[in-house]
């Protein structure tokens, strides 16, 4: 059996505990990115108030200052307290958390350390964005592009069982091996709420009780796991009554996939290389608006069908 | 139009099937343009005054003068109203 593909990053932390957690976390994304990440990390009993004026961005419990003068990024969880500053253009971050986030390390990882690893991994050209990546049994790479509840993971999940390679069903990142543009998957097990396991059928995977999820590898559900898609089809999904598709051009293409890779927006550090690669996405691939429905669960294959 | 015309320095923009994709990093937005406008925003690079934009869309299409002058009269203004472009006395 071969070992999964192992990140280059060099860790400094004096809580042993928390070290090891936090190689568990990044050995476990299997994400293989150019160069080597710096993170500085030291647990603290509480956090100095800081003097950054920059204009505060919220995201979801998060904080977030970029920009000039000096093109750090400074992420503030407050509740509980923790705060990364991301090196202006090198892929290094410091790291302070309290005790109280330290100790609390699932929900960090979903909010305030992914959101740090993203910033700094800006840093090396990888970009992220928010979709769902899979290669078909006839070898044609994937995106599911949309926001929470669009039915990705479900889908990813459906398609695991009909053989599919999945890359992620959430969390990728965009990257230019040269000639084509592809999407690295942060591993994580498919995360199905109650409802998609009723639809699927599933039970047991792994409990994830703050989230009322239940994780399942692709193996269980009987596909495979993939580092990198290319991706030939973007779909942009939405729940309906019926399973359908309409193909869209370039320009409504891009607009959606600006909205679900948002960092594009948000500093200027390698804006227009992000920008780039969002295009030639958009122009290496058919798109196509989705409808899943119902009877997708009854015919998984539709899509194949719909897309020739 | 007089003055010198600037782009702002917040702007990155790319080409997508002939039209123009443009953000706007200080204000957080996005939006698209026509292959006219592309052509003029492209050619914001460095200032320009209004003549240099209209032989810039003129080298690029096969218009008359008279038509090339006013959409670029029409394109740089909607772009100074949007915060796009901003004009420099000369």
């Amino acid at each position: 059996m071969t070992a999964p593909p192992q990140p280059s990053y060099v860790l400094t932390c004096g809580d042993a505990a928390l070290t090891a957690a936090l190689r568990r976390w990044l050995d476990g994304s299997r994400l293989v990115w150019p160069g080597t990440l710096q993170l500085d990390v030291e647990v603290v009993d509480t956090l100095a108030p800081h003097t950054d004026s920059r204009e505060a961005f919220p995201q979801a419990d998060l904080l977030i200052q970029a920009g000039p003068p000096d093109g750090t990024v400074r992420i503030r969880w407050d509740a509980p307290q923790a705060e990364a500053v991301v090196h202006a253009t090198e892929p290094r971050a410091t790291i302070r958390m309290t005790r109280e986030a330290s100790a609390q390390l699932e929900s960090a990882e979903r909010g305030f350390l992914l959101v740090t690893l993203l910033f700094m991994l800006r840093r090396i050209g990888w970009y992220h964005i928010h979709c769902a990546a899979m290669i078909d049994p006839r070898g044609r790479g994937w995106l599911f592009v949309g926001h929470s509840l669009s039915g990705k993971s479900t889908t990813s999940a459906l398609l695991a069982g009909q053989g599919w390679s999945v890359s992620t069903d959430d969390i990728a990142f965009l990257s230019d091996d040269g000639v084509t543009v592809g999407v690295e998957g942060f591993w994580s097990p498919i995360a199905l709420r109650e409802g998609g396991r009723t639809l699927l059928g599933t039970t047991g995977g792994i409990e994830f009780p703050r989230r009322a999820k239940a994780g399942f590898r692709p193996e269980e559900l009987g596909g495979h796991w993939i580092a990198r898609v290319t991706p030939e089809i973007i779909l942009f999904p939405s729940i309906g009554a019926a399973t359908s598709v309409s193909p869209i051009g370039p320009r409504a293409a891009i607009k959606r996939l600006i909205e679900s890779s948002l960092w594009v927006l948000f500093e200027t550090v390698h804006a227009q290389e992000h920008l780039d690669l969002l295009a030639r996405v958009a122009t290496q691939s058919r798109a196509f608006e989705a409808t899943l429905g119902p009877d997708l669960f009854l015919d998984p294959n539709l899509f194949q069908d719909l897309v020739q | 139009m007089k003055g010198q015309f600037h782009r702002h320095t917040d702007l990155r923009l790319t080409e997508l099937a002939g039209e123009g994709v443009v953000l706007h990093l200080g204000e957080r937005r996005y939006f698209t343009v026509n292959e006219t406008g592309l052509t003029i925003l492209n050619a914001l690079a460095e200032p320009r005054t209004f003549d240099e934009l209209v032989a810039a869309v003129l080298k690029e299409f096969e218009v008359e003068p008279e038509l090339a002058s006013r959409t670029t009269t029409d394109f740089l203004q909607q772009c100074i109203d949007a915060n796009v472009v901003r004009v420099v006395d000369a």
